[in-house]
This record gives structure tokens, C-alpha cells and sequence, in this order.
């Protein structure tokens, strides 16, 4: 009996626990919508090499910006490359960098926000005056000089998304620690004389989940639409790096001899963006219900 | 010489049934409730926590919500059926002739406009009165809910009065429509002891001079006690027995209204003379009745009818109705402490008078700085929350704390515990200097200090498990090595009445008893010396908070620990503690042993305070002294003695200019005050019951 | 003694549009005789009677069968009550013998009590009856002798001093012109826990007085 007795409660169960919770989604007809959404572009992410019918890279000089055709579904671009292959291929690109970019932008803004939060007083004040600056800047201002500073890769838009969304997550996080740390378990942990970082991510980070992780969502739709500017303004990936933003920013020159040519990275990227934000809606929705 | 008016009662509701409509399904929250109230009569509506009285005050004015409905019975409002009419007919019926006051004023007043406004409106609007007439009548109902200064507070914003002139202004809102029933929901919890004596007799003389209806909803027994002719008790969404308030009191016929009488201590008991028997087991969810009786898992005398048939409300005596079976028999047989019972029933600890003390705090002082309004003055501002308080506690007592709000206890126990830094004086724990934060503390003198906490809702992390929660303690005090955790948490909620079915539980599958058993585990698991316990039973209901009280009772006789018990209820002080200090404005008044301080000699605000507990007993009486005005500020307190300016025995201007001196009566007994130990002594006892 | 003292506060009331069937049942169900008709923030807009609710035979004669039903259903009782102005109601500060006086000249039973237009109570022959019998002790036991004296200034005195001599109470004290004697005054008084024959004994010492009746219950 006593040898059940688990301290640590497995991790298992713990994933299963958050998932329990995201399962709520199933009564939420918009959440449900945005799931589906969603779901196809990581399934179309996940089997690109199956779905394409063509490389991402190769060129067919015979068939420079078509419209759709029998052996091109969606066209080919300026340099004869099929843009279903590319759109296919793309969304790897993107479904990588935005949620990484993203969770870093949490780890940061999160930390942050706590230290600002628990500490309160002087600390909190410096914090959140240099995070106020940063988020003063327009973010396509702040994107241009940092990635012009740093110079376009897939690495530097991490960091730009993440010093772009770093100052949000942290005010979130802040108002949660605000909340939470006025509850008598912070209390009876200080009265336990517990070290400040172990009651800010041990006691106080586990109770600001839920808020965090439909914040994260809609940060990741957000971060897939910088993701796409960047490459429209040529400050995203390196060509020729399948890049729907890129895509987009291409197929613009032509958009009176090929308008098709804009119209499918542009779905392509509304279409998971308002996936996305449908999912954290519909979960916000469900998990503030009958509370 | 009323007995001519039309006997209709004023609210007459049968056999309601409400039910909820939520992801499980339909829960039936209210069932098969039976009342009437009569014009002019106070009837009271007492149960535990979400046991429906509430619901059933919804039900009557149709704040059910979108997911509420009435499924089933009548409710007659002055003779018209209520139910089943649409919401535009229903408002007219109602109109205003219902009116209803909540917990918390401020859920009826609107925070942005002025009181004088929002009170005028009532009248322009509804009554097309003018502006001038509609104001002199909000000044004259003000002026009869004994509103200090109503001119001027109609100019003021809500937030700019205290919590109980909030809640007068609330009442005299509800009566300008004069309405014929006024239903009354808790309208008192939120307040201190003397400021609900004072809105307890003005709903008392309102009802006798407007001749509304009242229908009083409290978790109380005290309270209902006091302002109700006729009492109803719910449990479980039930109405388990009706009376008379005497009769509900003083015999009454269902198990489960005996038990709640059995399980509230009356000013006056102390744990050594007497016991707190709680109600076994917990109320049924509504969603999972038992199909007899919804009493009979938890009655001492169930018997086998008794889970098949639903016994029906029947009126066993003229007037006096109740839901039980045997309640005859019942009403014969001398109740017996159960076997099981009388194993759980604490002996308190033997304290001893004479013990070293543990504890001493000379002159302490606790200010908050707060910032000036004046932009450019440099003069600093304090709250004097705690101003030169010594105590002493001794090993193994239970010192009680009482006051009302902003007296500075909890103040006083953060300042023991570490989380206020004081301003001065000396602070000595066995030895060690306790006047440093927490977190300059040595783990050693931290694991000492430990504390139980108000609100059982948040006392616990809602991410961990209970194991989780009652192991930190003992690993982070080291109090048993690392492979004996497991088994200490074990052994740990044994002796708070869990099993090991409860270690893996989240705190919110846990019920607020359970929650608080939890929060005494993790407190006393480091083995403190001192535990303070900050209202560690005031949120929980009755029943649960007789069987807390044990527990800690419990705990102290094994482990032997000294206990600083802070409490706004007298009673429950009175029966726990062994020693208690009565604080007003920052300062102690009065200390002393517990029997002490609930007899002559009296401080004058200890004499006030007691003459306000509310007793369940309607055959109790109270001297009857409230006190005039609020509570100053702490930022600027009264010279000389600070309770000059409401005390009823002020003296001259002695009690103004220079600081009262301690009178001892001997035993540790002391009382701050200007009036000679002679005069204090040939007080009258506050309380005393006629049998 | 005013009107707001005897009044009975939160009267049933109805709608204008609540029909005259369920107003009928209503009343009989609650065993009230007046029902006033208001509006929106109990606004007086009429006051219904047992009377009012009586059918007028003349408005029948011309209807069939189901004519008569379906009228009859559809009356309301804004098409029956006594309309707003032609009330007739009473303030609450008034002296209770106006209340009363009302009554009787207009020959009514009840009085819808208002303030400011808003019904606040209704006072009705009943409460006066309960006043009366209040006023003269009724309930209580005690001696009650009725005494002819001159309609004289003074004369009243005489009485209760007599009685107040022997140091006995008064539990209820009336008086009027004697009945077809405007020179002679009838005062009442009710004795309380004293024998019979000893109020007898002193009260017809007093010159000029007489005792015309005397009953104990």
C-alpha cells in the first residue's frame, strides 16, 4: 500500500492529465473546426515527401508560371517549380519554426514575467519598463531591424519572433503571478521558507498553464503570419528554401499574367492561422465553462 | 389585533422543485420544499452549503440562470402563481413588491454612480416621482436604516463606506419600493460581529414597522436564531423540518437538525467541559441521492425502511413539521454518542497554567508605510496595524486571538511567522530572535513556525496531489529520512481521518473539510512547536467545522503543540482556546484565561462584542449594547485610550488625553482601561440563559 | 390613531389585465373585498369590488348562448373596475375618524390608502370594526358600566377622578351624545380586576351621574 505511494507523480500521467484537459475541445463545434484545420497541415507537414508529386527544388523550363494543369494541380511558379510541391514542402518549414520560435518566446517571457511578477518592487518595475520599450517599436519595424542587423536564416527568425513575443508572454505571465501569489499555498510555501524560484516554477508556474498553453496557440498563428511577412519582404528564409511567404512575395510580380499564383500560399497560410486561432478559442471557451 | 387582515400568506411555496442543467445532465438541486410566510413575519431559511436555500430564493424571483428551471411545485406570491407565467408577466406580479439583498452590497450598488443618485432612481423611475420629492425620501428611509450622516453619504461613492453602511444603504434601497416580501440572502456574513448585531436589530424593527415579509437565508444558526419567528432547515436541497424558532432549537425532531445543534459550540461551552459532536459522513451530491431518506446514510438512527421509502414533510405537531419516519420515537430515546463517534471526540490537551512560555513579544510594533495622497508633501504616512502589543504564550496552550477586521491580528501572526517585517519591539521564540523575515531565517527556526490557513480553497496547490503536498514539509525540514516519506504521509492523514485512497487525489476532488484536514497535515508535518492558525474553521460549515475543531484538539493532545488561534467567532474561540486576548484598533484590550474574558470584569469592547454574538439559542439573553460609529483609522488613531470614541463607559477626558492602564485581576488577567478594577468587577455577565 | 396605524399594509392587488373570472376566484379564494388595480410601481389605476364583478343583466339580454361565454372571458378587469379618479382613497396620515367619516358618506367599504399615487395599504370597515373593539377593550375581562352625565364641561373629569381615587385602572374609556339627548353625555368605561358591586358602590356617588348600564365579562 504504502510501497503505491508515487511522490513524483509519473510523467505519463501528468501528458495524459494536460491532454484530458484539451479534450474539452470536443464540445466546441469552432474549436472542433480549427482542430480539423490544423490537423491537415501537420498530417500534410508530417507525409510532404508522399503528397508532393515533385521536388520542392526542381525546375521544368517547359512550364514557366501555368496556371493549374493536369500535370502541374496548382501551377508552377517563375522558375517552372510545381507550387503544390512547394506548398506541400513549405508547410515543414513553417510548422517547425513558428512553434519553436514561440516556445522560446514562452521560456523567455515566462521567466520574465514571474521574476516581474513575484518579486514585484524595483525588479518588476526595470522588467517591465524594458519589455514596455520593446513592445512601444511596431513589430514589423522591430523585425526588419533585427533581422537586418542579424541577417535572414531560419535560426535569426526564431530569434526575432522570440524577442518580438517574449514582451506579451511576460505581461500575461505577470498577471497570472499577480493573482496567484496573493493564494495562501504561496504563503504556506513562504512560510516554508522555499527558495523564490521554487515557488515561482514549482508552486506558481503549474497554476498559470491553462492560460499559457491557449496563449501559445494563437502566438503560433501569429508567428506563422511573421513568419510569412518576413519571407514577403525577403528577410525570411534563404532562397531557394520552399517558403510560403516567399511564395507569395514571387508570385506577386506576376499576379496579372498568373493571379492563381498568390491565391495558394495565401490560403495556405490563412487557412492554418485561423485553424489555429479557432482551436484556442474553442478551448478558451470549453475550459472557462461552468467554472 | 391582526388576526382580522386576510390570512393569505404572503409567499406560499409547495412542493418546489428546481433543477440545473449542466454537462452531466439534470441535476434536481431543489426538491419537494414546503413554506409559507406570513405578512409581517421573519421566517428563516438555515442549512449548510450548497444544501439550496439559496436556489430556492432564485427560484422565487427567477434569477435561475439560463441553465436553472423550475421543474416541479408552486410558488404564490400574495395568492398569484408565480411559476409558469412568462418573464413580462412575472415582473409585473413581482414588481415591486419582492425586493432581495444579498451577501456582498456591492453586487447591488453601482460602483461609478453616487448613492444619492442610485437611491433616487429608484423612485423617478419606477414611481415618476421628482427629483426633489424622490431625494427627501431617500434621506428619510436612510435616516431610519440609522445611516450617520445621510446627506452627506448620498453624495459619496459606494467604495467610500464601510461595509456595513454599504449594506444599509442596500436595505434602504430594497424598502423604498416598500415592498411585501423582502428575501434576505446572508445579508450579514460579510460583516463584523457588532456591525451584524446593529443590521440585525434594524431588520427586526423594519419588519415590525413596514410589516414585510422576510424570508432570512443563513448558514448561521445564531443569526437565524435572532431574527426569525419561524425556522426552516434544508439539507441537501430538501426542507428536512419547519418550526417555531424555539421549538427548532429546543427540541427539535429530525436527526439531522439535532445534529447541527449538537455541532455548534454556544458562547460559554469550553472543550473541557463539553464536546462538539460533527455529523458523520458529507452531503450527498445532488446528482447521486440516496434513494430513501436523504438523511439516512449519515442518521444514527436509520433504520431499513428508511433507504427504500422517501418519508414525506408531515406535520407531526401543530405547526412543527418534519421529514422523518421515527422522528416520535426519535424525539423519546436519549441520543447517544455512537461508538464511532465517541472514539473521534478529542480530550483536549493538559495544559499547564504554569508552563514555560514559549513565546514572548514585547511592545511589538507592525506599520505599513502607505504613500501620501498630497503629491508633494514628504510627511510618511503609517498604518498602525499592530502598536505595542506583549503577549506571552506558554507551552501547549491554545492562545485565542479575537477582534474584528482590521483589529490587527492576522497582522500580528504574519509579523510571528515572518511575513511582515515589524517596526519594533522584541520578539522571542525559545530563545531565537524572531523579528528577522522568513527568508533570513534558519531552517531550524523556520520548521518551528508553521501555519494553518483561512480559506480551504486556496490553502492547497491545486497541481499537486495530496501526497505531494503533505510530503514537501518533510523533506524539505528533513523531519524523516527520504525513504520513510512515504510512510510518514501516510501516517500523517490518518490521523486527519483520511485514507490512503485520498494520496493521489487532486485538491479539487477534495471537499472543503478535506482540503483544510490537508492544510493542518502539512502544517504540523514538520512537527512545529508553534502552529498559527489564521481562521482555520470560519469558512467551513458547521458540521465540518466541529469536526476540524476536534481535530486540532486532537493534534495538540498528542503532539503537544502550543497554538495561536485567530477567530472572528466567539464561540468557537471561547471553546478552544485556553487563553485568549481581545484586540481592537492594533492594541490588545483585554487578556486573560478564556472563562475570564467571557465574565465580569469585562473591557468595555470585550462587553460589546459578546452582547453582539449571535447565540443558537432563542432562549439565551443578551445585554444589549451596540457600539455608535466605525472603527477609526489606523493611520490616525484615538489619543489616550483608542476605544474613547465609541465606547459606551467613557469616562470624561481621562480616556482622551492620557493611555489607559493595565488593571490586573489576577491569573494572568488584564484589562486596558481608565475604569477602576472595582467598577469593571460589578458589570453584569453579557449572556445568560433562562432555562 | 391615524389611518397608517390600522391600515393593512401589502394588500393583494391585481392587473388591469388579469380577467374577471380569475378575479372573482381570486377574491372568494382570499376573502377580500376590495381589490385595487394598479400598474407599474403599484401606480393606483382602479379598485375592483365584489360589485363591480357582478354582470350587468342589460348587457346579457341581447347575446346568444356562446356570446354570453366568450364576453364574459374576455372581460378584464380594467373594462369593470372603478376607474382611477372616481376612487375613493385616503392618506395615511388622516385621523381614523375621517377614514371613517368617508365611509360612511360615501357610502363605501373600503379605502385604498396612497401616497403619492402609489397604494401603500387599504383600510376597510373591518379595521375600523377591529379599532372599535380595541378601543373598548373587548378582549379583556373586566367591568363595563355605561354612565348618563350632563354634556357639561368637567363632567368626564369627575368620572375618572372617582375612579382614579380608589386607585383602580381604566382599560377602556368612549364616549357620545346620548342617543336623542343632546344635553346628556354617555362615557363607557371598562374596570379591570375590580368586583362589580364595588365600582357600582363608588360610581354612584357622583352627583349628576347616573348608571344606565353595567355588564362584566
Amino acid at each position: 500500500m504504502a510501497g503505491q505511494l508515487s511522490l513524483e507523480t509519473p510523467k505519463t500521467k501528468r501528458t495524459k492529465k494536460t491532454l484530458g484537459g484539451l479534450l474539452v475541445i470536443r464540445d466546441s463545434r469552432v474549436g472542433m473546426v480549427g482542430l480539423t484545420l490544423v490537423t491537415f497541415w501537420v498530417l500534410v507537414a508530417i507525409f510532404a515527401p508522399l503528397i508532393a508529386p515533385y521536388s520542392p527544388l526542381a525546375q521544368d523550363s517547359s512550364a514557366i508560371n501555368q496556371g493549374p494543369s493536369a500535370q502541374y494541380p496548382l501551377g508552377t511558379d517563375t522558375m517552372g517549380r510545381d507550387v503544390l510541391s512547394r506548398l506541400v514542402h513549405g508547410s515543414r518549414t513553417i510548422l517547425l519554426l513558428a512553434p519553436l520560435s514561440v516556445i522560446c518566446a514562452v521560456i523567455v517571457g515566462a521567466f520574465l514575467g514571474l521574476v516581474g511578477g513575484y518579486f514585484g518592487g524595483i525588479v518588476d518595475e526595470v522588467v517591465m519598463r524594458l519589455l514596455d520599450a520593446i513592445m512601444a517599436f511596431p513589430t514589423i519595424l522591430l523585425y526588419l531591424i533585427i533581422i537586418s542587423a542579424i541577417g535572414p536564416s531560419a535560426l535569426n527568425v526564431v530569434i526575432a519572433i522570440t524577442f518580438v513575443g517574449a514582451p506579451g508572454v511576460a505581461r500575461l505571465v505577470r498577471s497570472l503571478t499577480l493573482d496567484i501569489r496573493t493564494r495562501d499555498y504561496i504563503r504556506a510555501a513562504e512560510t516554508r521558507g522555499e527558495h523564490p524560484f521554487f515557488i515561482m516554477f514549482r508552486e506558481i508556474l503549474p497554476n498559470a498553464r491553462g492560460p499559457i498553453i491557449i496563449d501559445s496557440m494563437l502566438r503560433v498563428g501569429y508567428a506563422i503570419f511573421s513568419i510569412g511577412t518576413l519571407g514577403f519582404l525577403g528577410l525570411g528564409l534563404p532562397p531557394p528554401t520552399p517558403d510560403w511567404g516567399g511564395m507569395i512575395s514571387e508570385a506577386r510580380k506576376y499576379i496579372w499574367t498568373n493571379p492563381l499564383g498568390v491565391l495558394w500560399p495565401a490560403l495556405a497560410i490563412s487557412s492554418l492561422v485561423v485553424g489555429l486561432n479557432l482551436f484556442a478559442d474553442g478551448l478558451r471557451e470549453e475550459s472557462t465553462r461552468y467554472q | 389585533m391582526d388576526d382580522h387582515r386576510p390570512s393569505t400568506p404572503i409567499l406560499d411555496v409547495r412542493e418546489l422543485a428546481i433543477s440545473y442543467k449542466t454537462r452531466r445532465g439534470q441535476v434536481p438541486a431543489v426538491r419537494d420544499v414546503t413554506f409559507d410566510i406570513l405578512r409581517g413575519e421573519a421566517h428563516g431559511i438555515v442549512g449548510e452549503s450548497g444544501c439550496g436555500k439559496s436556489t430556492v430564493a432564485f427560484g422565487i424571483v427567477s434569477f435561475l440562470g439560463r441553465n436553472g428551471r423550475i421543474v416541479g411545485g408552486r410558488i404564490l406570491f400574495q395568492g398569484q402563481e408565480l411559476v409558469g407565467r412568462s418573464e413580462e408577466e412575472l415582473r409585473r406580479i413581482r414588481g415591486d413588491r419582492i425586493a432581495m439583498v444579498y451577501q456582498d452590497p456591492m453586487q447591488a450598488l453601482n460602483p461609478s454612480m453616487r448613492l444619492g443618485d442610485q437611491m433616487t432612481e429608484v423612485l423617478t423611475t419606477h414611481r415618476g416621482l421628482k427629483l426633489e420629492a424622490a431625494r427627501e425620501r431617500c434621506l428619510e428611509m436612510l435616516d431610519r436604516v440609522y445611516m450617520p450622516d445621510p446627506a452627506n453619504v448620498m453624495q459619496r461613492y459606494p467604495h467610500q463606506i464601510s461595509g456595513g453602511q454599504q449594506q444599509r444603504v442596500v436595505i434602504a434601497i430594497a424598502l423604498l419600493n416598500d415592498p411585501a416580501l423582502l428575501i434576505m440572502d446572508e445579508p450579514t456574513t460579510a460583516l463584523d460581529v457588532t456591525v451584524e448585531a446593529a443590521v440585525l436589530d434594524l431588520i427586526a424593527e423594519l419588519q415590525r414597522t413596514f410589516d414585510t415579509a422576510i424570508m432570512y437565508i443563513s448558514h448561521n444558526l445564531g443569526v437565524v436564531a435572532r431574527v426569525s419567528s419561524k425556522v426552516g432547515v434544508m439539507y441537501a436541497g430538501e426542507m428536512v423540518e419547519r418550526a417555531v424558532v424555539e421549538r427548532i432549537f429546543i427540541r427539535p425532531f429530525h436527526p439531522y437538525t439535532q445534529g447541527l445543534i449538537r455541532c455548534v459550540p454556544r458562547l460559554g461551552m469550553d472543550k473541557r467541559s463539553s464536546h462538539l459532536y460533527p455529523i458523520r459522513g458529507r452531503v450527498p451530491s445532488p446528482s447521486n441521492l440516496p434513494p430513501g431518506c436523504i438523511f439516512e446514510p449519515r442518521c444514527d438512527y436509520a433504520r431499513a425502511d428508511c433507504s427504500q421509502k422517501k418519508p414525506p414533510l408531515r406535520e407531526i405537531e401543530p405547526g412543527h413539521w418534519v421529514r422523518c419516519f421515527h422522528a416520535e420515537e426519535i424525539a423519546q430515546t436519549e441520543w447517544q454518542v455512537p461508538a464511532d463517534l465517541a472514539e473521534q471526540l478529542a480530550r483536549p490537551a493538559g495544559y499547564d497554567p504554569n508552563a514555560e512560555p514559549i513565546l514572548r513579544i514585547t511592545g511589538a510594533r507592525t506599520y505599513y508605510r502607505v504613500p501620501s495622497k498630497k503629491l508633494l508633501t514628504r510627511k510618511k504616512l503609517y498604518v498602525k496595524a499592530v502598536d505595542d502589543v506583549s503577549l506571552e504564550v506558554r507551552k501547549g496552550q491554545a492562545l485565542g486571538i479575537v477582534g474584528e477586521s482590521g483589529c490587527g491580528k492576522s497582522t500580528l501572526v504574519k509579523t510571528i511567522i515572518g511575513m511582515e517585517k515589524p517596526t519594533g519591539g522584541q520578539f522571542d521564540f525559545m530563545g531565537m530572535d524572531v523579528s528577522v523575515p522568513v527568508s533570513k531565517r534558519d531552517l531550524a527556526l523556520i520548521r518551528e513556525l508553521q501555519m494553518v490557513f483561512q480559506n480551504p480553497d486556496s490553502t492547497l496547490n491545486p497541481s499537486f496531489t495530496v501526497a505531494n503536498q503533505i510530503a514537501r514539509p518533510l523533506i524539505r525540514f528533513k523531519t524523516v529520512p527520504r525513504d520513510q516519506v512515504e510512510s510518514q504521509v501516510l501516517r500523517l492523514l490518518q490521523m486527519m481521518k483520511l485514507d490512503e485512497r485520498y494520496l493521489d487525489r487532486l485538491p479539487r476532488q477534495l471537499s472543503g473539510g478535506e482540503k483544510q484536514r490537508v492544510g493542518i497535515a502539512r502544517a504540523i508535518a514538520g512537527q512545529p512547536e508553534l502552529v498559527l492558525c489564521d481562521e482555520p474553521v470560519s469558512a467551513l460549515d458547521v458540521s465540518v467545522q466541529a469536526a476540524v475543531l476536534n481535530l486540532l484538539m486532537e493534534i495538540q493532545a498528542e503532539l503537544g503543540s502550543t497554538m495561536i488561534f485567530i477567530a472572528h467567532d466567539l464561540s468557537v474561540v471561547r471553546f478552544f482556546c485556553d487563553h485568549i486576548a481581545v484586540m481592537y484598533l492594533g492594541q490588545i484590550a483585554e487578556v486573560g484565561p478564556a472563562e475570564a474574558i467571557y465574565a465580569p470584569p469585562y473591557h468595555p469592547y470585550t462587553e460589546a462584542l459578546l452582547s453582539a454574538v449571535p447565540i443558537p439559542d432563542p432562549r439565551a439573553e443578551q445585554k444589549h449594547i451596540r457600539l455608535s460609529g466605525t472603527v477609526p483609522s489606523a493611520l490616525n488613531p484615538p489619543t489616550g485610550c483608542r476605544f474613547n470614541t465609541r465606547c459606551p463607559r467613557k469616562i470624561g477626558t481621562i480616556c482622551e488625553t492620557e493611555v489607559p492602564p493595565w488593571r490586573e485581576e489576577g491569573h494572568g488577567h488584564r484589562i486596558f482601561c481608565h475604569l477602576p478594577l472595582d467598577v469593571l468587577c460589578k458589570m453584569d455577565a453579557v449572556v445568560t440563559v433562562n432555562q | 390613531m391615524l389611518v397608517r396605524d390600522i391600515m393593512t399594509r401589502h394588500p393583494m392587488m391585481a392587473e388591469p389585465s388579469m380577467s374577471t373570472v380569475d378575479a372573482q376566484r381570486f377574491m372568494g379564494e382570499n376573502a377580500i373585498r376590495h381589490l385595487p388595480v394598479v400598474g407599474s410601481g403599484k401606480r393606483l389605476l382602479g379598485l375592483v369590488t365584489r360589485q363591480s364583478l357582478l354582470v350587468d343583466p342589460g348587457r346579457l339580454g341581447s347575446l346568444n348562448l356562446w356570446e354570453i361565454a366568450s364576453y364574459l372571458s374576455s372581460l378584464k378587469l380594467r373594462d369593470v373596475m372603478i376607474k382611477g379618479e372616481h376612487v375613493i382613497t385616503v392618506s395615511q396620515d388622516v385621523p381614523i375618524e375621517e377614514a371613517a367619516r368617508i365611509m360612511v358618506e360615501k357610502r363605501v367599504g373600503g379605502l385604498p390608502v396612497l401616497d403619492d399615487g402609489i397604494v401603500i395599504g387599504i383600510v376597510t370597515e373591518t379595521d375600523l370594526l377591529a379599532h372599535l373593539m380595541e378601543m373598548m377593550a373587548a378582549r379583556s375581562s373586566g367591568v363595563r358600566v355605561t354612565i348618563r352625565q350632563p354634556n357639561v364641561r368637567g363632567e368626564l373629569a369627575k368620572l375618572v377622578a372617582a375612579i382614579a381615587s380608589q386607585g383602580w385602572g381604566i382599560a377602556a374609556l368612549g364616549g357620545a351624545v346620548a342617543p336623542k339627548d343632546p344635553q346628556r353625555w354617555d362615557a363607557v368605561v371598562k374596570i379591570r380586576n375590580v368586583p362589580r358591586d364595588q365600582i357600582v358602590a363608588v360610581l354612584s356617588q357622583i352627583e349628576g351621574h347616573e348608571i344606565i348600564d353595567v355588564r362584566e365579562n
